[in-house]
């Protein structure tokens, strides 16, 4: 393990059925920081996110999670994630409370009533414990999809569009709670198409396209990089964004 | 203490008594804990899913009482083939449907990020879905003794309970095969009914001899014939004989076979 590097990709390579969605992705991600992987769709993000977490085994390349290689010990490297995928879905028929000691029987943390009913309180959710998954709002969903994600206290939270269809209330307090994870010492490593996301909670971004990183970097980096940058000013209206940045980078045309 | 906080310090509590992994990445969750919360999980399943049980053990009542009046066959046949009826519906439609419609939400995608192997996860399922058909073969077999006087020696409750075994293990994999085979949920809800309808009327019909003497043959070798066989041994054990054991052979290679093409083919997600 490079330092306190707590996530090392290395020359990640991932396909299917013959196209090749990541093509040689290397990023390092340090302890306690926010990282944001920036692309259009189709460019990758998820794929990567996919064998992050093993759920597809890449081409070539590894991935390290606290200095354990996902390919060799799935279950331990495993163990040190925790994830909030792009669309969670739980067994419909479980209610909160059910899910919640599911999830952390899962990791092996056992959790009392007592226990439970102060994790819900954290998210606002303890009037809602007899319901289910489908019953609660899409910021509630978020609210307890980070709580099941967090509940064992990982090193690394992967967070896939964590608020995307959430409105702007929900965002930002699901900001917070992002902010608050880093606080705690966690490392986050979240996908967004939003880059005022990306400029609001994130220590470094890495915006890819076609399965390769473009440019890695602080976001207010990366925009004195490319202010000048006639890709970058073509697309920008006014004062340079990170979204210009983005656009300028990776280009106008529309994506799947 | 404020409500955030407390949450918190539960959780940092467990993780300095060294229940959770905290920050050292030596943390590996105990195989029978992990077992455990998937049983609890969906077990609780089950039971809310009450109505779909109740029904697979109400079908195989209905069919044992209303043969018996009619008097159709003997009555150690007609008990197997009520709970082989119940076996098919548990396995064939309740297990291909719960996995393909949980696979399309992507339930197993969210447990297969947790330390959980796949394979507990599959076991988990698995053994939830026999105790139900074990709870539905007992239902029947008390009902059968209570209300229409078929009882079995000890022998022969021994070798029922066996069957049932082998039976919901034979229908599980048949709809494993199923979602091995295709990932649409909503292809396999007509297809797992196409497969029920066609299995229990094919076994019903063809080993009566309503369809032919060479269909007949053939029915009491399906999947449905040689199950049936066994409960109609378990039934009348005198009547287990070296034909009976063929059908457990034959029981045992299907499993072997649809479970294999089950599994080898069984995809975690439908991307």
């Amino acid at each position: 393990m490079t330092g306190s590097a707590i996530l090392e990709i290395k020359d990640l390579r991932v396909s299917y059925n013959g196209t090749r969605a990541v093509d040689g992705i290397s990023l390092i991600i340090e302890a306690g920081e926010i990282f944001g992987l920036l692309g259009p769709n189709g460019a990758g993000k998820t794929s990567t996110l996919s064998a992050i977490e093993g759920l597809v085994r890449p081409e070539a390349g590894n991935v390290k999670v606290t200095g354990i290689e996902m390919r060799g010990a799935p279950p331990s490297a495993r163990a040190n994630i925790g994830v909030q995928l792009q669309a969670t879905s739980f067994q419909s028929e479980l209610t909160i409370f059910q899910i919640i000691r599911l999830y952390a029987g899962l990791y092996g943390v056992p959790v009392s009533n007592g226990k439970l009913r102060s994790l819900l309180a954290e998210i606002h959710l303890e009037t809602e414990a007899g319901r289910r998954f489908g019953q609660l709002s899409g910021g509630q969903q978020q609210r307890l999809a980070l709580l099941l994600a967090t509940i064992h206290n990982p090193p690394l939270v992967l967070l896939d569009e964590p608020t995307a269809g959430l409105d702007p209330q929900a965002r930002r307090q699901l900001w917070s709670r992002i902010e608050e994870l880093r606080r705690r010492g966690h490392s986050i490593l979240l996908t967004t198409h939003s880059m005022e996301e990306a400029q609001a909670v994130c220590d470094r971004v890495a915006i890819i396209d076609y399965g390769k990183i473009i440019d890695i970097d602080a976001p207010e980096e990366l925009i004195k990089k490319y202010e000048n940058d006639p890709r970058v000013r073509k697309a920008a209206r006014g004062q340079v964004t990170l979204d210009d940045v983005f656009v300028g980078l990776t280009g106008n045309a529309l994506r799947d | 203490m404020s409500e955030k906080t407390a949450g918190e310090a539960a959780l940092n509590e467990e993780a300095a008594a060294g229940n959770a992994p905290g920050f050292d990445g030596t943390f590996q969750p105990q195989i029978g804990r992990t077992l455990a919360s998937l049983l609890q999980a969906d077990a609780a399943v089950l039971v809310r899913n009450r109505r779909s049980l109740i029904v697979a053990i109400i079908l195989p009542l209905f069919i044992l009482l209303a043969s018996k009046r009619a008097a159709v066959s003997g009555s150690a046949a007609l008990l197997g083939a009520s709970i082989t009826f119940g076996l098919v519906s548990i396995g064939i439609l309740g297990y291909s449907m719960s996995v393909a419609r949980d696979r399309e939400k992507g339930v197993f995608q969210r447990l297969r990020v947790t330390p959980a192997p796949g394979w507990a996860i599959m076991t988990s399922r698995i053994a939830v879905q026999v105790a139900a058909s074990l709870v539905m073969s007992a239902v029947v077999l008390i009902v059968a003794g209570e209300v229409d006087h078929i009882v079995l020696s000890p022998v022969g409750y021994l070798l029922a309970a066996a069957s049932a075994l082998v039976g919901a293990a034979m229908f599980l994999s048949i709809g494993q095969m199923i979602v091995g085979i295709i990932k649409s949920a909503d292809t396999i809800n007509s297809l797992a009914r196409f497969i029920y309808i066609g299995v229990v009327l094919f076994g019903l019909l063809g080993e009566s001899g309503k369809l032919g003497a060479a269909l007949a043959s053939v029915a009491t070798w399906s999947p449905y014939g040689t199950i049936a066989a066994m409960f109609a041994g378990a039934g009348n054990t005198s009547a287990w004989t070296g034909e009976t054991w063929l059908a457990v052979a034959a029981s045992l290679g299907y499993i072997l076979v649809f479970a294999g093409i089950g599994i080898k083919w069984f995809r975690w997600s439908t991307d």
